[in-house]
């Protein structure tokens, strides 16, 4: 029992260093074939794979506030939308490079998760998950509501010069260079003493107080690098897309499907951000192929069946070695 | 008589904790009512009184898990009324909870790392060596073995060892039990007895709230009864067993009456 799955689920320095071999062939393997990917796929999947990279780094995000530090925040997609439409201000009106524009578009939710912070994270669980909804949406109509955000018409980026397939390409490694660096993050948060603040806080607010931990503090933080790592990730998408307008980005449907890919793979671990988008998106990408008109009924059953199978998502199956007995034992202490 | 052989003779006569006229309301009804007492660098003071009378609430009161409604409460001379909890810890403050709070999802090692890192005065210990301490006091209060596991799958017993090892973890000045020895059996009071004392005898001063009567009266320099939230005695464990309020609301006839037997 002592044994960690060398995956190490919740990634702390304890427990047995066990076989290194195995899980780091493996992750090498994965990222050579990730780099030589675009090399030998169709535009389609490299779009595909693109996506799982996006989704992916957004999940890995989210995982610091709700996997972590225990605060659900649905309305997550709000600092990709500010990150979005920050990177188009910056790049179409005032004429940024792309890099700086992404970085000062990220840095707008910041601003916005320090200002949230103090009021929102007093409101415990269901109360915040709510309030999180209301800002995205308000600020949803508020961008389409004031001309110099374009409005609904939206704001379109400047060209990139060069042909498509290779932008389309430059996009891929860009985003596997997000999502690698957010796992680099994730693991940094699992040994460092912020990760065990966040963690104590999300485990039991009040232990955690009379540890000496400022609770208020380390929310605010953990709550600005997410929304730092999610404005990133907005930036690069309104690039890559050249067009946005605000049903676009500041959709809930977004903050829907990333809780879905955190909560497939793992919320609290390392990895189970980015299996969850390889799995989702693989799902979705055969079930749009098959399925034109059931698609959201089967997104629909997947999520019942990952609350009520995997409701410590994919990397407690691989911790637990996939094993039938151990499901069945999850099935009958949570009574089902 | 055991108590007098277990004197520790290094209580001062300063006062590490000063509670002054505190009072807690809850709507309408004080939970602790207008209660002043000190308690003395190195002593440990037991504090005893029938379910209801405030003794928990006086430790989240000084934890500052809940404010005060009236009075002082002051910490080296310094008043800690109004500060938050985790500012209290820093000072040297640290408390267990009678119902168990252990951290799910951390194992029991980091459990106890925790209160290293961040309780400690001097700002805390880095993740490697507040690991190392942790493996230090999980061997003190002898859980060494399980310090690996997950804290789910520990028995209460252990719970309580490891609320304990949290506490201790963050080098505290002053260190707040609340009923650690609830539930355990005989053999487990006396271990945790003599656990408290060297614990004392490291320089920590400590308050204990116990139901175990044998235990807190072994160990205690000075026990404190409440009753409706007020202080009702404050002397040395013979004087308090032999106070006749304290018998009326608390103790009963038969207790003292075993007692003068017994001396």
């Amino acid at each position: 029992m002592s044994r960690r799955s060398p995956f190490a689920v919740r990634g702390s320095p304890d427990g047995v260093r066990g076989a290194v071999g195995p899980p780091v062939l493996l992750a090498v393997i994965g990222v050579v074939v990730a780099l030589l990917f675009p090399a030998v796929a169709t535009g389609y999947w490299i779009r595909v794979v693109s996506n799982i990279f996006m989704y992916g780094a957004m999940a890995q995000s989210l995982n610091i506030m709700a996997g972590f530090t225990g605060y659900a925040d649905f309305g997550n997609t709000v600092f990709f939308g500010l990150g979005a439409y920050g990177t188009a201000l910056l790049t179409s009106k005032a004429g940024l490079p792309v890099v700086p524009a992404v970085v000062l578009g990220a840095l707008v939710g910041v601003v916005l998760a320090s200002l949230m912070g103090l009021p929102l994270l007093r409101l415990r669980g269901h109360y915040f998950a709510i309030a999180t909804i209301g800002v995205l949406e308000a600020a949803r109509e508020i961008i389409a509501n004031v001309p110099f955000f374009g409005g609904g018409m939206g704001i379109t980026l400047p060209i990139s010069t060069g042909a498509p397939e290779a932008f389309y390409g430059f996009i891929y490694y860009v985003l596997f260079a997000v999502i690698m660096a957010y796992i680099g993050i994730t693991w940094w948060l699992s040994r460092s003493k912020f990760g065990y603040a966040l963690r104590a806080i999300k485990a039991d607010e009040e232990a955690a107080a009379v540890m000496g931990i400022h609770t208020t503090r380390y929310k605010i933080r953990a709550w600005r690098l997410s929304a730092f790592c999610t404005g990133i990730v907005g930036g690069i998408y309104a690039y890559w897309l050249n067009f946005i307008e605000p049903p676009i980005v500041f959709d809930i449907m977004i903050s829907i499907k990333v809780w879905l890919i955190m909560l497939l793979g793992g919320a609290g671990t390392i990895l189970g951000p980015l299996f969850g988008a390889i799995i989702l998106e693989m799902l979705q990408a055969v079930i749009w192929g098959q399925f034109l008109r059931g698609h959201m009924l089967i997104l629909g059953a997947v999520i019942v069946l990952v609350v009520i199978f995997m409701p410590a998502g994919f990397m407690d199956l691989v911790r637990k070695r996939f094993s039938l007995r151990a499901v069945l034992a999850d099935l009958r202490a949570n009574k089902i | 008589m055991p108590h007098a052989s277990l004197l520790v003779p290094k209580v001062s006569e300063m006062a590490l904790l000063e509670v002054q006229g505190v009072t807690r309301r809850f709507g309408g009804l004080p939970a602790v009512d207008d209660l002043s007492f000190a308690v003395n660098e190195g002593e440990i003071l037991g504090i005893i009184g029938p379910n209801g009378a405030g003794k928990t609430t006086l430790l989240n009161l000084i934890s500052a898990l809940l404010p005060v409604s009236a009075g002082t409460i002051l910490f080296r001379g310094r008043p800690i009324t109004g500060m938050p909890p985790h500012a209290i810890a820093e000072m040297g403050v640290a408390r267990t909870f009678q119902i168990v709070k252990p951290l799910k999802g951390l194992t029991v090692r980091e459990n106890v790392a925790v209160g290293a890192m961040f309780g400690q005065r001097n700002g805390g210990l880095p993740t490697r060596p507040a690991l190392a301490k942790a493996d230090e006091v999980l061997e003190f209060v002898a859980l060494g073995a399980r310090a690996s596991a997950a804290v789910t799958s520990l028995t209460i017993a252990d719970r309580k060892r490891l609320e304990l090892a949290r506490a201790l973890a963050m080098e505290p000045a002053l260190l707040l039990l609340d009923e650690v020895m609830a539930g355990l059996n005989a053999k487990e009071v006396e271990w945790a007895m003599g656990l408290i004392q060297q614990v004392n005898r490291r320089g920590v001063t400590i308050l204990v709230i116990e139901h175990v009567m044998k235990a807190i009266m072994g160990i205690s320099h000075r026990i404190l009864v409440l009753h409706h939230g007020r202080r009702i005695a404050l002397g040395t464990p013979p004087e308090v067993a032999a106070d006749t309020t304290v018998v009326e609301a608390y103790l009963g006839r038969g207790y003292a009456e075993r007692q003068r037997a017994g001396a």
